[in-house]
C-alpha cells in the first residue's frame, strides 16, 4: 500500500467500526504511521472506554492480505491484478450489457457492514434505484430486520437499545450483551448496583446470567408462548394501566381473549420453562413496572415464527408501561437531514422487487429484497433472472443460509463484483474483486438514535489506489450515465455536508466535537401529545395492515418448525450465531492474535448429549441436517451452559461454514427471516 | 500508590482485560501470558477476576533469590527484571493471591507492571469494573461513611476516585 495519514504526527478522533456499536476512538500517528488507538471520552456510548477490537483496526488496515489492487478472474479461475479504471470500465460495460439483454432489474446490489453503516447503505440503495433496479439486498435480511419489523408493527418505531441503567428490572431474551454490545455492560452494572433485578431467557448460559435472579432455558423458538403466558398473567392480575391501554392501543380485547389459553402449565409444556418460573417472571414484571428494559437479541428473530414472538414481547412491554420511557421502548426523534435513497423520487415497486410477493411487509416497510429468494432468481428458477450483482463488504457465501445453494447461485451469475478488504469466501467467487476502503479511510455521518446524537467519522488515512465507498458508486454512476444527476458530489465530505444541510449542524461543528452533538434533547412520553407513527396512530396490538395482507391481526403464537415437524432422524436442535468476543460475524478471523484465542470452530454440546453419542471434548463430529453437513470439533460444556438437546455453533467461520446445514426456504412469513436457531440436526462421530 | 483493582460486582466476564493484557504484551514482545485473570464458576454461577495488588510488603520480592523483582520508581509497581530472573518459581509460591506466574513463552516470572502507569486492561474494561487508583482513598471514603452502598463507579462520579 502507499497510504498517507491525514496528519504526519498527532491524533485523529473518529468512530470505531470494528463492530456495530460505534465507539469514539482516537488514532495516534507517528511519522505517518498509525501506532495506537485509544478510547475518546465524552461519547456516552462508550464513556471513555473501548474493547480490544478497536485497537485491532490497525491490524486490519496494515494486514498483509489486504486487497490493494482490483482483481479480475481469468477463465482458468485464477485472478490477475488490473488497473482500477480498467476494472470500473469493464464492470460498467458488463452492467449495461445485462441491462440491455435482461433489463435493469436483472442487476442487484448487496450491502454488508464491514466498512460503513447507514450512509454506506444509502449509497447502495441510491445507486440501485438510479440504475433502475429495485433489487437492493443486505445482511439485514438475516439480522436486524426481524426485530425492526417486530417492533415497528406494534409501535411504529424501533430504538434498538434501551437505557438499561435506569431500569428496575432487565429482561434479556436470546442475547449476550457483553459480547454483542460491549458498551452497554456499564449500564447493566449500574442498574445492578442500584439493585435492579435481572431475568435472562436463553437456551445458552452466558456469563451475564450469573447475575440473574431468574435464568430460564427455553426450547428455541418458543418465546412467543412465554410472552403470551406473561401477558395472560398481567392482564388477569390487573398488572397494567387500563386508562393507558384504552387511550393508546387498539386490539386489547383480542389480546385478553387470545392470551387465555397460555396458562403457566401450557407455557411449561410448550417452552420447557417451569410453570412456577413463568409466574415468578410475571410477578417481577408487575412489581417493577414501568421501569423495565426488555431486550430481544437475534436469538428471537432467527425463527420461522420470529416476528410474532417479538411482537408479543413488545405488546408485553407496552402493557407493563414501557412505551417511550428511557429504559423501555424509547421513541427516538430523528434529525432533519437529506436522505440519499431514491425510494420516493424513483419508485420501482412495479418492477417486481425480488421477494416482495412472498414477503410484502419486508419490501413495503424496509424497501429491501429477500436475499434467500434471490438465489432462486440467480439460478433462473423464477419469473426473471438475476444476472449481475455488486456486493460491497458482505459475505453471503459464509453468512447466508444453505451455503451450497448460495455458492451455486453466485457461480451462476454473469457478473459478480465484490468490493471488500480481504479475499472472503464470496470474493473468491467473483469476476471482479475491488479493493475497499476500511472505516479509517472514510468519513461518514453517523446518527445514534438512543442518545439522539450525530457524529462525523473522520478519515484518518488514505491510499490513492483505493476508492472510498462513495467514490466507488460515484465512478460507476458516471460511467453508466447517471452520475451527474444522482452522484454529483466530488467527495464523500461533500455528501456529508449535503446530508447535514437541513439539520443546522455543520461539518465544522462535528469536527470540533468528535464525541458527537446531541441533535435534540431526549424527551419521553411523547405519545401523550401526538399520535404514534402507526397506521392507527396507536399501539397496534392487532394490526389491520397485516390482516389486509392476509396475516393474522394478532401476534399469534405459531409453534416453531422443530415442534411442527419432530424428526427421529434429526433429534438435536442446532442454534447458530452466538457471538465470539473478538470476531464480528465473518470478520477478523485473519488477525493473528485474535485467531490464537479462537483457533478453530467448535460445536458446543451438553455433556449428557455428548455422553449419549460417545463424544468427548475435542472429538471431530459431523453435524448433519436435511440441507447438508459440516465436520468440526466438539466442545463439551458444563451442564448448565446449554439446554440439553441444543447444540450451538458460531456462524462466521470461513473454513467451517455451518450454513451448509441451515435452511434457506423455511422463513418467517412476515420478515422472511431464515430459521437459524432451531435447525433439526443429528451428530455423528467421525470414525 | 495507584493500583489496578476490580469491582467484582460489575464484572460480566467478557475477558477483555485478559485480551488487552495479552495483546499489549505480544506487541511489546513481553510474553504470552496475561497478568489479569477472569474465571467463571459455572457450578456456583460466580464470576471472579483479579490481578496483582502491588503489595507494600511484597512477599514475591522478599523471596526472590536473585533480586529480580524491584519497584518501578515511576509507578511503584513490582516489576520483573528478565535479565536477572532464573525462573525458579519461588515468587509464585510466595504470592498469597496467586497473581505471579511463569510466562508461557519465556518461562520467566511475569506479573502486572501497570503498563508503566497506563494500564490497558482498565482502558478496555467496558463494564467499568476495573479501576486504576489508590485503594487508600476509597478505603478512607468508606470509613467516613460506613453505610455507603454505592459502587466505585458511583463514587467516582462524585469525584473522589478517578474513573
Amino acid at each position: 500500500m502507499t497510504e498517507r495519514t491525514v496528519v504526519e504526527n498527532g491524533t485523529v478522533p473518529t468512530l470505531c467500526r470494528m463492530c456495530s456499536n460505534r465507539c469514539s476512538i482516537v488514532v495516534h500517528i507517528e511519522d505517518g504511521n498509525m501506532v495506537d488507538v485509544r478510547p475518546l471520552a465524552g461519547n456516552p456510548v462508550n464513556h471513555g472506554k473501548m474493547c480490544p477490537r478497536g485497537r485491532a483496526s490497525l491490524d486490519v488496515f496494515y494486514h498483509k492480505d489486504r486487497i490493494c489492487k482490483p482483481l479480475k478472474r481469468q477463465t482458468d479461475g485464477t485472478f490477475i491484478e488490473i488497473g482500477l479504471e480498467q476494472a470500473l470500465d469493464e464492470i460498467a460495460k458488463k452492467m449495461l450489457d445485462v441491462k440491455g439483454r435482461w433489463g435493469a432489474r436483472s442487476m442487484g446490489v448487496w450491502k454488508g457492514e464491514a466498512i460503513g453503516f447507514l450512509q454506506q447503505e444509502e449509497y447502495a440503495r441510491r445507486f440501485a434505484h438510479a440504475f433502475g433496479t429495485p433489487n437492493y439486498f443486505s445482511n439485514d435480511s438475516a439480522c436486524y430486520n426481524g426485530r425492526f419489523l417486530g417492533h415497528h408493527l406494534v409501535t411504529g418505531f424501533w430504538n434498538p437499545f434501551p437505557y438499561y441503567a435506569e431500569a428496575d428490572l432487565i429482561l434479556l431474551f436470546g442475547t449476550n450483551p457483553p459480547v454483542c454490545h460491549p458498551p452497554f455492560m456499564a449500564e447493566f452494572a449500574d442498574a445492578k448496583a442500584r439493585g435492579a433485578n435481572l431475568v435472562v431467557v436463553d437456551p445458552r448460559l452466558n456469563p451475564v446470567a450469573c447475575y440473574a435472579d431468574i435464568f430460564a432455558q427455553p426450547l428455541p423458538g418458543t418465546d412467543g408462548a412465554l410472552a403470551w403466558g406473561l401477558i395472560r398473567y398481567l392482564v388477569n392480575a390487573g398488572g397494567y394501566d387500563p386508562t393507558f391501554v384504552e387511550q393508546h392501543s387498539v386490539g386489547f380485547e383480542d389480546v385478553v381473549e387470545y392470551a387465555q389459553k397460555f396458562t403457566p402449565d401450557y407455557v411449561e409444556k410448550e417452552t420447557g420453562v417451569f410453570a412456577h418460573v413463568v409466574v415468578d417472571i410475571a410477578k417481577l414484571i408487575i412489581q417493577n413496572r414501568p421501569k423495565i428494559s426488555y431486550y430481544m437479541g437475534a436469538g428471537l428473530e432467527h425463527h420461522d415464527n420470529g416476528v410474532n414472538n417479538i411482537r408479543a414481547m413488545v405488546v408485553l412491554s407496552c402493557l407493563s408501561g414501557g412505551l417511550d420511557i428511557a429504559c423501555g421502548l424509547g421513541w427516538p426523534a430523528s434529525m432533519p437531514r437529506n436522505e440519499l435513497t431514491l425510494h420516493d423520487q424513483l419508485p420501482l415497486t412495479a418492477e417486481k422487487p425480488i421477494g416482495a410477493d412472498r414477503f410484502p411487509v419486508l419490501y413495503d416497510i424496509r424497501k429491501e429484497c429477500h436475499t434467500m429468494t434471490a438465489m432462486d432468481y440467480m439460478l433462473g428458477r423464477e419469473e426473471y433472472p438475476l444476472k449481475g450483482l455488486i456486493v460491497t463488504a458482505a459475505n453471503p457465501a459464509v453468512t447466508n443460509p444453505n451455503t451450497g445453494k448460495v455458492e451455486e447461485a453466485l457461480k451462476a451469475l454473469d457478473l459478480l463484483v465484490v468490493n471488500d478488504l480481504f479475499m472472503t469466501r464470496t470474493a473468491r467467487l467473483a469476476h471482479y474483486v475491488l479493493p475497499a476502503a476500511s472505516f479509517l479511510e472514510r468519513s461518514e455521518i453517523h446518527i445514534d438514535p438512543k442518545y439522539q446524537r450525530v457524529f462525523l467519522t473522520q478519515k484518518v488515512v488514505e491510499d490513492p489506489g483505493i476508492k472510498d465507498e462513495y467514490m466507488l458508486w460515484h465512478d460507476l454512476a458516471w460511467r453508466l450515465g447517471f452520475g451527474e444527476r444522482y452522484f454529483p458530489w466530488d467527495t464523500e465530505n461533500q455528501v456529508n455536508a449535503y446530508i447535514l444541510e437541513p439539520s443546522g449542524i455543520t461539518l465544522k461543528d462535528l469536527e470540533a466535537h468528535p464525541e458527537g452533538i446531541q441533535y435534540s434533547p431526549l424527551k419521553y412520553q411523547k405519545h401523550l401529545s401526538r399520535p404514534l407513527p402507526t397506521p392507527s396512530g396507536k399501539l397496534e396490538f392487532t394490526s389491520a395492515y397485516l390482516e389486509k395482507l392476509g396475516y393474522a391481526a394478532l401476534p399469534e403464537y405459531v409453534r416453531p418448525y422443530h415442534l411442527r415437524h419432530p424428526s427421529d432422524a434429526y433429534p438435536l436442535l442446532l442454534t447458530t450465531g452466538a457471538r465470539k468476543t473478538l470476531y464480528y460475524h465473518s470478520r477478523h478471523q485473519n488477525l493473528e492474535h485474535f485467531r490464537k484465542l479462537h483457533p478453530e470452530a467448535e460445536v458446543e454440546m451438553h455433556p449428557e448429549d455428548a455422553a449419549g453419542l460417545g463424544v468427548e471434548n475435542g472429538d471431530q463430529v459431523r453435524i448433519i441436517s436435511e440441507t447438508g453437513e459440516v465436520t468440526v470439533a466438539a466442545s463439551v460444556l458444563h451442564k448448565a451452559e446449554l439446554r440439553r438437546g441444543v447444540v450451538e455453533m458460531y456462524h462466521g467461520w470461513e473454513e467451517w461454514r455451518i450454513n451448509f446445514t441451515t435452511f434457506d426456504l423455511i422463513n418467517d412469513p412476515i420478515s422472511g427471516f431464515p430459521l437459524l436457531k432451531g435447525v433439526p440436526v443429528r451428530i455423528e462421530t467421525v470414525k | 500508590m495507584k493500583i489496578v483493582y476490580v469491582e467484582l460486582d460489575r464484572c460480566i466476564a467478557c475477558h477483555n482485560c485478559e485480551r488487552a493484557c495479552l495483546f499489549h504484551k505480544a506487541e511489546q514482545r513481553a510474553g504470552s501470558t496475561a497478568n489479569i485473570f477472569v474465571s467463571v464458576d459455572m457450578e456456583q454461577r460466580r464470576i471472579f477476576a483479579g490481578t496483582c495488588r502491588q503489595c507494600d510488603a511484597a512477599l514475591c520480592m522478599d523471596v526472590c533469590p536473585v533480586n529480580a523483582l524491584t519497584r518501578d520508581p515511576l509507578t511503584s509497581a513490582v516489576v520483573v527484571d528478565k535479565q536477572t530472573c532464573i525462573s525458579c518459581g519461588m515468587c509464585i509460591i510466595a504470592c498469597p493471591y496467586g497473581y505471579m506466574s511463569l510466562d508461557g513463552s519465556s518461562h520467566m516470572a511475569t506479573k502486572c507492571d501497570l503498563c508503566g502507569g497506563d494500564p490497558r486492561c482498565v482502558q478496555m474494561c467496558m463494564a467499568d469494573a476495573l479501576h486504576f487508583d489508590s485503594i487508600q482513598s476509597l478505603a478512607k471514603q468508606r470509613k467516613q461513611n460506613p453505610d455507603m452502598q454505592v459502587g466505585l463507579r458511583a463514587v467516582s462520579d462524585k469525584g473522589d476516585v478517578a474513573p
